[in-house]
């Protein structure tokens, strides 16, 4: 009986340390890419972007997505890289205009995504 | 993942329940819970695992939030009395020293020919070969002969009437008609067809009758000759 209590105290402790880790690092890694993407949409609307910072965002996405894909499904990290590419993109041919709104739907992916694995009873249900 | 182990938990509640619900017929040999389990392991674990766009802790998490509900359950199980009844059900005494109990096979969602079955199973054929039959909470059926209960059941026993309604390929075999049949009911105080819970006849006449609410009733049929 001890050790059927203890290792249900156990599985909830580890179940509830992996949940709230989740959360954090989910959080916590969309604010810092949101923040890479923010300055990058000011440059973008001064027109004093280049390649190069489009690359450095990557860069970063790249290292965050690696352990990404531990906790959250691969499809809406697909969906960041192809926007992202896109943007890169336009950024690479000096359509900095048409950069825009690839940088607004990634910055909008970034905002919503972690709020999909909050505890909230619509992510429950 | 959090998310995980609430969904997981809802849907292990939920499926428990409906497991309950059902009654022993749906569990076969297993506990309603251990039953749950089984249902909804497999695909826990084979989603993540088939699905490459699913992260496998997906799948761990999932599997251990069923493991910690087990091992709730089974204290609970093992530690409150109550709590045993809740999560496994009770035994349902389903025939007893004045026949077949209906209320206990209506409340396991069974009727007179899965009690007949489940007897046969267990090498009873004749419904007053039994003293007590009853259901085991995980669906288990058991049964306590009569003292030499060989000797009453000389014939294959076949269901005339269940549940106020006739079988109309026995009665054919028993080479009698309805009309036959009511007037040994009649003889017998049975009046209406829909108070007769069951009616059974075996190849030599033999007959056992319970009306519903009542004991029930051996007689025979003083047949000429025995029918099979």
């Amino acid at each position: 009986m001890i050790r059927t209590i203890a290792s249900i105290f156990i599985t909830l402790g580890l179940i509830l340390g992996v949940s709230f880790y989740e959360i954090h690092y989910v959080q916590t890694t969309f604010q810092t890419f949101e923040t890479a993407l923010r300055s990058l949409k000011d440059k973008t609307e001064h027109g004093t972007v280049n390649y190069g910072d489009g690359l450095a965002v990557r860069e970063l996405w790249d290292t965050k997505k690696m352990v990404m894909h531990v906790w959250i499904p691969h499809i809406p990290l697909q969906e960041i890289d192809y926007q992202l590419d896109e943007a890169i993109g336009y950024l690479y041919v000096e359509e900095y205009s048409s950069a825009l709104p690839k940088i607004e739907v990634l910055i909008g992916l970034s905002e919503n995504l972690p709020k999909g694995y909050t505890f909230h009873v619509g992510n429950i249900l | 993942m959090g998310l995980i182990f609430i969904r997981t938990v809802i849907i292990f509640i939920t499926l428990f329940f409906v497991m309950r619900l059902m009654g022993k017929r749906q569990i076969g040999e297993m506990q309603p819970y251990e039953f749950v389990i089984t249902l909804i392991i497999a695909d826990l674990a084979c989603i993540p695992m088939a699905d490459t766009s699913t992260p496998l802790l997906y799948g761990v998490i999932a599997i251990l939030t069923v493991y910690f509900l087990h091992q709730i359950v089974c204290v609970l199980d093992l530690s409150f009395q109550s709590a045993k009844t809740v999560l496994s059900g009770r035994t349902s005494v389903v025939i007893n020293k004045n026949g077949i109990d209906d209320s206990q096979l209506k409340a396991n969602n069974l009727n007179v020919s899965d009690l007949i079955q489940s007897l046969r199973s267990q090498g009873y054929f004749s419904l007053d070969a039994v003293d007590y039959a009853l259901y085991e909470s995980e669906g288990n059926f058991s049964a306590l002969p009569k003292k030499d209960y060989e000797k009453l059941q000389t014939s294959l026993p076949v269901l005339i009437v269940e549940e106020g309604k006739f079988d109309e390929h026995n009665v054919e075999l028993s080479k009698r008609d309805e009309h036959y049949f009511l007037g040994v009911l009649k003889d017998h105080g049975c009046d209406e067809l829909k108070k007769v819970l069951v009616f059974t006849v075996d190849g030599t006449g033999k007959s056992y009758l319970q009306v519903k609410g009542e004991k029930y009733e051996v007689f025979n049929l003083n047949w000429e000759e025995a029918l099979w």
